[in-house]
């Protein structure tokens, strides 16, 4: 076992400073504008606790492999012969070169294009050019590419983690996992769920600006108020128009601890029909036309609403967001720039054109709506970065109505514009960013 | 309520009607973009001096009226069953099994310009103001066919927004048809040099 015992830690974790930069209903701008702070947190959050990586179906077969990444470290996820996953760095362990270039493929091997160090699809080195100039010191040594400390999947969602005393991830997951299993049952379940290619979004912002949105159903009618305007203009109403009075809506929003959350929009996105909630999108016409032609009428609500988003935005801390039916991932890059990947999922029973359908509703909110709060996003690192005199964000909202309230499960539910989101994110990013965690790589054999 | 009254419901509600994306649409499409990314040092089926000359001024003059901003005007160089497509991959893949990064039909696209006409679509707020370069214009008839033809070229495209410059680059594919008296385009296919890599603001039209 290697150790890293994080070289130079920029904030002392015995500091009370995270009391101070975290408070119970603001947080100090520095999280978001701080090198240091950025630094810390690829170590704390994005390899001291579970980091999702990528979908099993996103390898289906022996030889497949994509890069992936926690925060800044990049792997190297593969499916070998005998159909294992093998998460490892793409680093040599020769002189640090990146071994594999290319995003995603199909290889047995992956030779380093340094020296020719060549490594197996599960990052084992089985090749060294002039093996004869190597001693007994560096036979001893454990060469093979380094693997974090932790892979687990929950259902084909493949985890990493270096830290080697984190908990299992179904104990990470904890009451979201009842939730990732009601949005797996909209795909029709775990092994229905094929992941379709991806879009991917370069953004001058924190990464946190993506997660603070992703639990707020306080700005739809702002930010989006564009789509609003055009929808009901054009078509008298529909897609997310609930949210225009949002606190009266029937949603609700969910801290599920561990910084877990959800916002639930099915009881208004679903109380009538989804499928009539729902955008026109290219083709609806004739799928619809094909649904009612073919379908037995009892069922045609159903298949035309699996082809309509999961009415979800759930919210896996620190990079996952299952919402609509997308599994979107957000990469740190640095202070201010984050990548984000909108992963589109298609169903392994469904025919072609019902697959065809939800390829053309997942294109709707990224162009539509998703451009607007990324400028709102980048407008906000702008404004925190420019007037630092100006120190605090809040996020009190609905902290002092009373209405998040614990429910029989222990999980607190508010209303959809609260601002627990953010609370509740903030206490776990707390927690960790105040531990001193171990991390580990393993570049022994495999047993 | 019965089939018929739901079908009708929507119909009423969603216009302008859409029904010709369908399989033998994306079909065609498949076909097309083939077509326009074959590797191949044949020109032929290339159109007479003047036709060729009037398809380069409608190609020009699409370019010039997104840099305007003239959407509504843009999109009446367009035929009532029209696709602006950019694809998520180099080659692109098949829209039907692969997400793009936009795939619309005339309605979609009216809904975008809508929106943008709202004045509060706050990615281009400021406006993004383009400038395009159009180079290296290949014109041809499409098979088996006197009334329309397909084009590919590449582009550059200089952007300022916001005090950000950024340069988009790819090659545009096309399909023009004759409707009447007039050229108008069928589809626009806009491959993008990098559109698996992370993209920025793109919310107009490229």
């Amino acid at each position: 076992m290697v150790k890293n015992m994080n070289d130079s830690l920029p904030l002392a974790a015995s500091s009370s400073s995270w009391d101070w930069l975290i408070q119970d209903d603001r947080i100090h701008r520095t999280v978001y504008t701080d090198p240091s702070i950025f630094a810390r947190e690829m170590n704390n959050i994005f390899a001291a606790t579970w980091v999702y990586l990528l979908h099993e179906s996103e390898l289906p077969e022996p030889g497949d492999f994509r890069r992936a990444w926690m925060g800044t470290r990049e792997l190297i996820v593969t499916r070998d012969e005998a159909r294992a996953l093998h998460v490892f760095a793409n680093r040599c362990t020769h002189r640090g070169a990146t071994v594999c270039r290319e995003a995603a493929g199909k290889a047995s091997s992956f030779t380093c294009p340094y020296h020719g160090w060549k490594f197996d699809n599960r990052g084992q080195l089985f090749g060294i050019p002039g093996k004869t100039a190597y001693g007994a010191g560096f036979k001893a040594r454990d060469m093979h590419l380094a693997r974090p400390a932790q892979v687990a999947s929950y259902k084909g969602f493949v985890f990493a983690t270096l830290n080697p005393d984190a908990p299992p991830l179904e104990t990470h997951l904890g009451a979201a996992a009842s939730f990732m299993d009601e949005w797996i049952e909209h795909q029709g379940g775990a092994d229905n769920i094929v992941v379709g290619g991806a879009q991917r979004f370069h953004l001058d912002c924190n990464w946190k600006m993506v997660f603070d949105n992703a639990g707020d159903g306080y700005h739809p009618p702002f930010s989006h108020q564009s789509l609003l305007q055009m929808t009901n203009a054009r078509y008298g109403g529909g897609d997310i128009s609930y949210f225009a009075d949002a606190d009266r809506s029937r949603m609700s929003l969910h801290a599920l601890g561990n910084g877990h959350t959800l916002i639930d929009q099915r009881p208004d996105m679903y109380a009538n029909s989804a499928w009539e909630q729902q955008r026109p999108q290219p083709g609806r016409e004739v799928f619809e036309a094909h649904v009612r032609a073919t379908v037995a009428d009892e069922d045609t609500k159903r298949v035309l609403e699996s082809a309509v988003g999961a009415g979800m935005n759930l919210n896996i801390f620190p990079n996952l967001l299952l919402i609509g039916n997308q599994i979107q991932v957000i990469q740190p890059l640095n202070t201010a720039g984050t990548t984000m990947h909108w992963h589109a999922t298609r169903r392994r029973d469904a025919e072609d054109a019902l697959n065809t359908m939800r390829m053309r509703t997942q294109e709707d909110f990224p162009i539509m709506g998703e451009m607007d709060d990324a400028g709102n996003f980048e407008e906000c690192q702008r404004g925190l970065t420019s007037f630092p005199e100006d120190e605090w964000i809040d996020m009190s909202r609905h902290h002092e109505t009373g209405q998040d309230v614990a429910d029989e499960h222990g999980r607190i539910v508010g209303p959809v514009t609260s601002e627990l989101h953010e609370r509740a994110y903030y206490a776990q990013w707390k927690r960790l960013m105040a531990a001193e965690p171990t991390l580990q790589v393993n570049k022994s054999r495999i047993a | 309520m019965n089939k018929d009254t739901v079908t009708a419901a929507s119909a009423a509600r969603y216009q302008p009607a859409s029904h010709y994306v369908d399989d033998a649409f994306y079909d065609w499409l498949n076909e097309v973009s083939l077509d326009l990314d074959a590797v191949t040092t044949q020109c032929t089926g290339r159109p007479e001096a003047a036709l060729a000359a009037e398809i380069e001024r409608l190609l020009t003059v699409e370019s010039r009226l997104l840099d305007q901003h003239a959407y509504t005007e843009w999109l009446e160089l367009y035929t009532s069953e029209c696709a602006y497509w950019i694809p998520a991959n180099r080659p692109a893949r098949d829209p039907r099994a692969q997400i793009t990064l936009e795939f619309h039909d005339r309605r979609r696209l009216l809904d975008r310009v809508a929106r943008l006409g709202t004045g509060l679509a706050y990615s281009q707020l400021p406006a993004s103001r383009t400038a395009r370069q159009l180079s290296g214009l290949e014109i041809w008839a499409s098979p088996g066919r006197n009334d329309e033809w397909r084009a590919r070229c590449n582009f550059l495209m200089a952007e300022s927004r916001a005090g950000k410059r950024r340069v988009l680059g790819g090659w545009y594919g096309f399909v023009v048809r004759r409707v009447g008296d007039a050229l108008r385009l069928v589809i626009k296919q806009v491959n993008l040099l990098d559109p698996d890599e992370p993209q920025g603001n793109n919310s107009f039209f490229l």
